[in-house]
């Protein structure tokens, strides 16, 4: 990992304009996201518990996740080319793990940039705005919900370019699930109950940036807890599961 | 004019080459509406939100579910084929064809835009009759006014993003430039919130600048929130801004082609 982030941050620095450029689109997303908080501040109204400080702790959380999936979201939109050109036969052969090569090979700082210092700023903003506690059980806590929603991120939002070794197009789904994604521009309280549930237990988007400010404020019960932590193992091993089921159908076409 | 019918059928049976991708794709846009009708009620039901956006919960909830269907409508994302044709010398052989590069883009656009007008004029005459039926001010006039305001932004969206494809004969690398514009443009055009409702001088900006009058103006126009009066306000500028951007391509293709080099193709 190390590797690839050694040279993909010497690409960025010999492609200049290029990474320049990266940060500009990422930022253009951002503007996007910081809408939603902008609208909230003016309504000045609390979703359920949330006043507009701990909302945008939310957002910010939202942000900094988004440019760490960015970084290696390149990877997965390359996927479905790499399947039909027979692309992947250069990487088969090599001995390190394909699903590691193929989704991580490349790392795009430029969009991790951005985002990482506008969620953070949020984050702290927000944080210390809401008066939410500060000690190292909050912050470790915090800490290791966000590293479980960045696992989950990953085994989640792979699962629809796998399909890429069965289908042609994968497009549509792909916009899907980047639609999905975008559930979490506002906090999952704000969703009627059994929506949450949806968004909790069956496709656990709202884990991901709900979880980590959740347990900050104390709302997490043991099972929650227990739940933000198991389902991002779950969801990895279903991935490592259907990506090697997968590759068997896959035929090196052309080539 | 056979020819551009030719490209015309070209960009729909394009747009129909993977049908269950398009109709995913197509799908995609319910969810950001699923996300701000669901603020919009929860923020109208818990605070006074009319007096704070200047909208009534039924103007802003037609909004959103029109201006992505809107956005979705007048968006291009030919500007990247233009580069790559300016680049990669694709250019050469539309120069040496008796067909306009321009009226090749604008047909091409018009027929891959069709398969979607087909999918989403129901849907836009199924909400419309719904605001009508809950008793918002949605009349005969103001509807063709919207289709008309709507096709007009549709060409106003194409030329301003004519120009920017042009940028390729000055820039070198304007892959993820077209990116950041095409997002930017979709915020200040009014496709995620109506920018009005922060006042003041955005408002002012919005009214002044073209981008508005893509997405923004026919949806206020249908939602019952423009007289007549700012309609025809609206208009005028709609009108302006395409004569502006068709005279500022003109310009730059007639600048631009002379630095082309016509390089491998």
């Amino acid at each position: 990992m190390g590797v690839f982030a050694k040279y993909s941050l010497m690409s960025a620095l010999e492609y200049r304009i290029n990474f320049v450029a990266g940060v500009t689109v990422e930022m253009g997303w951002m503007i996007i996201k910081l809408l939603y908080v902008a609208v909230i501040y003016k309504a000045g109204t609390n979703i359920g518990i949330l006043t507009p400080d701990h909302i945008l702790l939310f957002v910010g959380t939202y942000v900094l996740m988004t440019g760490i999936y960015m970084l290696y979201f390149g990877n997965f939109v390359s996927l479905p080319g790499m399947v039909q050109q027979g692309e992947l036969d250069l990487y088969i052969v090599k001995p390190v793990s394909l699903q590691f090569l193929v989704t991580m090979r490349r790392l795009d700082f430029a969009f991790l940039l951005p985002d990482f210092v506008a969620g953070v700023a949020m984050i702290v903003l927000g944080w210390h705005l809401a008066g939410l506690p500060v000690g190292v059980v909050p912050i470790v806590g915090f800490l290791f919900f966000l590293v479980c929603g960045c696992l989950l991120t990953y085994s989640m939002f792979l699962l629809p370019y796998i399909l890429s070794f069965w289908i042609i197009s994968v497009g549509g789904i792909v916009d899907i699930s980047n639609a999905l994604w975008d559930f979490n521009n506002m906090p999952s309280m704000m969703y009627g109950k059994w929506f949450r549930r949806i968004g909790t237990y069956i496709l656990p988007v709202f884990v991901i940036t709900n979880f980590p400010g959740l347990f900050l404020m104390g709302e997490l019960s043991v099972w929650a807890c227990a739940w933000g932590a198991g389902v991002p193992v779950l969801f990895f091993v279903l991935s490592r599961i259907l990506w090697k089921f997968s590759l068997k159908k896959y035929s090196s076409a052309s080539s | 004019m056979s020819s551009y019918r030719c490209v015309f059928l070209m960009g729909v049976e394009q747009a129909l080459e993977y049908r269950v991708s398009f109709f995913l794709s197509m799908l995609s846009a319910v969810f950001p509406i699923i996300i701000q009708t669901t603020m919009w009620n929860y923020l109208y039901r818990h605070s006074d939100a009319a007096a704070v956006f200047g909208y009534q919960q039924g103007e802003i909830l037609l909004y959103t579910l029109l201006a992505t269907i809107v956005s979705q409508l007048v968006s291009t994302g030919f500007e990247g084929e233009m580069n790559s044709d300016i680049k990669m010398g694709g250019l050469n052989k539309y120069l040496v064809r008796p067909v306009g590069y321009k009226g090749y883009r604008f047909f091409r656009f018009l027929g891959q835009k069709i398969p979607r007008v087909m999918v989403v004029a129901p849907v836009m005459a199924v909400i419309i009759g719904m605001a009508f039926w809950q008793g918002m001010p949605v009349s005969a006039g103001r509807v063709l006014a919207f289709l008309v305001s709507l096709g007009l932004g549709l060409i106003l969206n194409f030329s301003i993003f004519y120009c920017i494809g042009l940028l390729g004969f000055w820039l070198t690398d304007v892959d993820k430039l077209f990116g950041t514009i095409s997002i930017v443009l979709t915020v200040v055009s009014g496709g995620v919130f109506p920018l009005d409702i922060f006042g003041g001088v955005v408002e002012t900006l919005v009214n002044l600048l073209p981008f508005g009058y893509t997405t923004q103006f026919p949806v206020n126009i249908v939602n019952g929130r423009f007289g007549w009066e700012r309609m025809g306000v609206g208009f005028v500028f709609q009108i302006g801004w395409i004569f502006i951007f068709v005279c500022l391509g003109k310009y730059m293709w007639r600048h631009g082609v002379k630095r082309y080099a016509a390089v491998g193709g």
